[in-house]
């Protein structure tokens, strides 16, 4: 995000970043301009939407329901705040129906007995015995299941936080809450994880 | 320092230590804190294992066709609103006022036209009114006026028959 652009809008100077830029000219009609936000913001929103739903196949279809949106909202699009806040705003909002309306429920029992959605971790040897790949699939479970377990606007901030690196301000306008808010909901995150997850070191 | 975990408020300190967000200046306050503060020690040891754990935590690669998908999915629904607005896209503006004005005109004429005994009335005052006047016969009118003969009549003569009347 170090790239920004300056615009002035009438009298008052607004300091754009990049990927806003890039939306902008979404609005005007560049189609390139979104190819170039999809190939940067595809990954990072799918491996949210992943973590969040704890599912590939349901991760993917919720991230091509958030690139449509932001697609179908081009013409009324306002830079109020990050691109970046404003695309997970969106994949949260849609992560945190999916699993209130039970659709990730519905997919558990699957998950549960399928580990397929799981990358398959190269380890040093490049050729895992069957034994080291039966720990580190113990190990993704337990983290899977530590995740899985806290609370979905927890489980939003901590995802964003630590995977994502987003500040408490940018996690804050995402959830709609405090900045203090989201300190309070990332320290008793942290301090559920820690109670499941510290002896892994 | 008084030490961190003392109030959750200031225990926020030290996970912005073990997520490198810590200022500089404020760092190194708190490491010289935890130099001999054993419960913050395991505090950020416990912090660090979690985010180790975290790490290995990879996601799965997206899909190759990911992008085809929602390109299918953009030219579908553009397709459809495509469907709706060329017709009216293939009448330029310069022609379709006038059209419009042509076909509102006619609309109006065929109106005019379909109902030619209508003819109409001032508003009625309820529509109890309205109902009345619209049952209302031939027949009924002149036997109303000829009553109204028959009173007028009436009343010449009893005019006639009191001198000092007032009627």
């Amino acid at each position: 995000m170090a790239e920004r652009v300056s615009t002035n809008i009438g009298t008052a100077a607004i300091v754009l970043d990049r990927d806003t830029e890039l939306m902008l000219r979404v609005k005007e009609g560049d189609g390139a301009s979104f190819a170039i936000l999809l190939d940067k913001h595809r990954s990072p929103v799918i491996h949210f939407l992943f973590r969040m739903v704890q599912n590939q196949a349901v991760a993917e279809e919720l991230a091509q329901e958030v690139f449509l949106r932001v697609y179908r909202s081009r013409a009324t699009y306002e830079p109020t705040a990050k691109f970046t806040t404003w695309l997970f705003r969106i994949a949260t909002h849609l992560a945190l129906n999916a699993l209130r309306d039970g659709k990730n429920e519905r997919l558990q029992e699957r998950l549960d007995d399928d580990t397929g959605d799981m990358p398959v971790r190269q380890v040093s040897d490049h050729k895992p015995s069957v034994e080291q790949s039966l720990v580190y699939q113990a190990k993704m479970e337990e983290i899977r299941r530590a995740i899985a377990g806290l609370p979905e606007k927890q489980r939003a901030a901590v995802l964003m936080h630590k995977y994502e690196e987003m500040e408490y301000s940018q996690i804050a306008k995402v959830l709609g809450c405090s900045e203090s808010a989201v300190k309070s909901l990332l320290f008793r995150a942290y301090e559920t994880l820690r109670a499941r997850l510290a002896h892994m070191a | 320092m008084n030490c961190p975990l003392e109030t959750p408020e200031s225990a926020q300190v030290l996970l912005d230590y073990c997520s490198r967000q810590l200022a500089p200046a404020s760092t190194e306050i708190l490491e010289r804190h935890i130099a001999v503060c054993g419960a913050c020690r395991e505090f950020a040891d416990n912090q660090r294992a979690v985010w180790q754990a975290m790490d290995a935590w990879e996601a799965a690669p997206v899909s190759a066709d990911f992008d085809s998908r929602l390109y299918s999915r953009i030219e579908a629904q553009s397709s459809w609103w495509e469907l709706l607005v060329r017709p009216l896209r293939q009448v330029t503006t310069r022609r379709a006022v006038p059209a419009m004005a042509m076909a509102g005109l006619l609309v109006a004429v065929g109106f005019v036209l379909e109902r030619p005994g209508i003819v109409p009335l001032p508003p009625p005052v309820n529509g109890g009114d309205r109902a009345q006047v619209e049952q209302v016969q031939p027949e009924q009118v002149e036997n109303a006026l000829d009553t109204m003969d028959v009173l007028a009549e009436f009343s010449r003569q009893v005019r006639a028959d009191t001198p000092g009347s007032k009627l």
